[in-house]
């Protein structure tokens, strides 16, 4: 691996920032009310113009949208994402207290998400008209048509409310009186969500893929010529990949924004909800500072793929993809 | 050494090859010659048992004393493996892209004899510099290498395991004029070294050039069988003859 292309790929993430900065900016600030509401702190109604003039020009309101972007901008680079406007405290320390409990969600749902859909899809795949391989086919379309709020709310009522196993709501603290359980109990039904609602679909990718290769002219030679068939199906597992990753990159943004409404469901302590209450109240700082923070994650995780796509794809390497 | 006694091939019902006997001897090569269409690579599938899904075959292919269409998955894997060697048309497209020639290469040739990596690397260096390829194309992926070369590679592979069947089909369509020379050169070599050549073509140049028997399909029908010298010299049936004139 090239210091060049991680040099290249790095600038694209950095791009990619900076347009998800702009655009979010702009796009937030054309939605209808006033930004200066959540600075109002509920006292809309009762202040006056002169009151309102006077904290829209402490904040900097009153100045062109361009100007109010560069100042965000020019002190976003230097790590300091403002204050926010409805809480009165920095962003970024907000962010941080949101943000463990959204890789928690995030990390252990794309693990299962995974593993899942490569045991599935692997194995389905290499038994064309198995039972399995129907059956895969049949629990994708379940798995991805089923809203995630309905089976949210399923869940809720079977686990909490019916049996009484799990709590409905709420993130649970390490350092409570539950511990390490209390947190994962209350990991179990989110993250089931998350993962039972995008599992087929990845594992249906693959299997298709899986399929496609396995029909593939070189495996038809290699068999034709007695190669064994623990060769050939790792040569086609390589090559099954690569396009499966390559699914996984580009779905991950919309994964990501997916686990947004599982986290308002189940109460669930994280950036998601922050963001969700942020809209609710215009705190347009601490939206921005979650927009970024979230968009650094998703630019991360496809940094990961990209590398894992570099490692797997020699065409890539060699740079026929002009990569 | 193979003998085909009735065979037919249907695809859904539909018969692609009909009732076709034929013999392949020992030690020589034999060209399968006719159109597209004509059933000849379904007849090597059936050869191999490599029919597409949809298809059957009927009748008896009999090869060293086993019937190749009545024999076990098993079996066929062994004869694959021991006895068999195949070179299909496209070469760039027979090897895995993402995988080094030196992996592919072992696989195809040391991996079926049970040579380890050492003896690999020395004899497959030794017969790639026959067939005037650099041993650093071990060290290279298939889409940095021509058909050309990459054609070599599989006769590199035929001439490493000494097969006592080799098959090819079509094997240079995809070859210009020049290469295509030199891989009936190399073609011929595996057959004085003992393996028995079955070539599918639908080239007559090809069919005069390298084969010592031919036999003439249409429409999956063998019309005519014989030596390559006789038939070229008097063809009896009226599509060798228009054969013979297209090649002029």
């Amino acid at each position: 691996m090239t210091v060049k292309w991680i040099g290249k790929r790095m600038m694209l993430g950095v791009l990619v920032l900076f347009i998800v900065s702009f655009l979010s900016f702009f796009i937030m600030h054309a939605s209808p009310g006033s930004s200066a509401t959540a600075y109002y702190g509920g006292n809309a109604q009762t202040l006056t113009a002169a009151e309102k003039e006077r904290i829209s020009k402490a904040f900097a309101l009153d100045r062109p949208l361009p100007v109010q972007y560069g100042a965000w901008l020019k002190q976003a680079v230097q790590g300091n994402l403002g204050m926010s406007a409805g809480v009165g405290r920095p962003v970024a320390s907000i962010l941080g207290e949101r943000l463990p409990n959204t890789l928690l969600l995030f990390g252990v749902s794309m693990f299962f998400i995974i593993i899942g859909s490569i045991w599935l899809g692997m194995t389905a795949g290499m038994r064309p008209g198995s039972l399995l391989d129907r059956g895969l086919s049949a629990f994708s379309i379940a798995s991805s048509s089923i809203p995630a709020f309905w089976l949210g709310i399923l869940f809720i009522y079977l686990f909490a409310v019916t049996l009484g196993v799990l709590p409905s709501s709420g993130t649970g603290s390490l350092g409570g009186d539950g511990g390490f359980v209390d947190k994962m109990k209350h990991l179990i039904m989110p993250a089931s969500v998350v993962v039972l609602t995008h599992v087929g679909l990845y594992a249906r990718f693959l299997q298709e893929s899986v399929k496609a290769e396995l029909g593939s002219y070189y495996v038809m030679a290699a068999r034709a010529n007695g190669v064994m068939e623990r060769e050939i199906r790792r040569g086609v597992l390589r090559n099954a990949f690569i396009p499966y990753l390559n699914y996984l990159g580009v779905t991950i943004p919309s994964f990501f924004g997916g686990s947004v409404i599982v986290e308002s469901l189940f109460a669930w302590s994280g950036l998601g909800q922050l963001l969700v209450r942020s809209v609710m109240v215009k705190d347009y700082p601490l939206l921005m500072g979650g927009i970024m923070l979230t968009g650094l994650i998703v630019v991360i995780s496809l940094f990961v793929i990209d590398v894992l796509m570099y490692m797997l794809d020699p065409k890539l390497r060699k740079g026929e993809l002009g990569g | 050494m193979l003998e085909a006694i009735g065979l037919s091939v249907k695809i859904n019902g539909i018969p692609v090859v009909k009732d076709s006997s034929f013999f392949i001897p020992e030690g020589k090569i034999t060209a399968v010659i006719g159109e597209s269409g004509s059933g000849k690579s379904m007849t090597v599938a059936a050869l191999l048992r490599m029919l597409p899904v949809d298809a059957q075959a009927y009748g008896e292919i009999c090869f060293m004393g086993t019937d190749l269409l009545k024999a076990t998955d098993e079996e066929m894997a062994v004869l694959r493996k021991r006895k068999f060697f195949t070179i299909f048309q496209d070469a760039l497209n027979s090897f895995n892209p993402s995988v080094k020639m030196d992996r592919q290469l072992y696989a195809f040739s040391a991996g079926r004899v049970g040579d380890d990596q050492d003896s690999f690397q020395k004899k497959m260096k030794a017969i790639l510099g026959k067939l005037n390829l650099s041993s650093e194309i071990l060290n290279q992926y298939p889409f940095e290498l021509s058909g050309g070369m990459l054609q070599r590679c599989m006769i590199a592979c035929a001439l490493y395991v000494k097969p006592a069947l080799l098959i090819a089909d079509e094997p240079t369509s995809a070859l210009d004029k020049v290469v295509q020379k030199e891989f009936l050169k190399w073609l011929r070599l595996l057959n004085e070294s003992g393996t028995t050549v079955l070539i599918i073509t639908h080239d007559l140049d090809v069919v005069a050039d390298a084969a010592d028997e031919m036999i003439v399909m249409r429409k999956g029908e063998i019309v005519e069988t014989g030596a390559v010298a006789d038939i070229l010299a008097r063809p009896t049936h009226e599509y060798t003859k228009r054969l013979l004139d297209s090649r002029f």
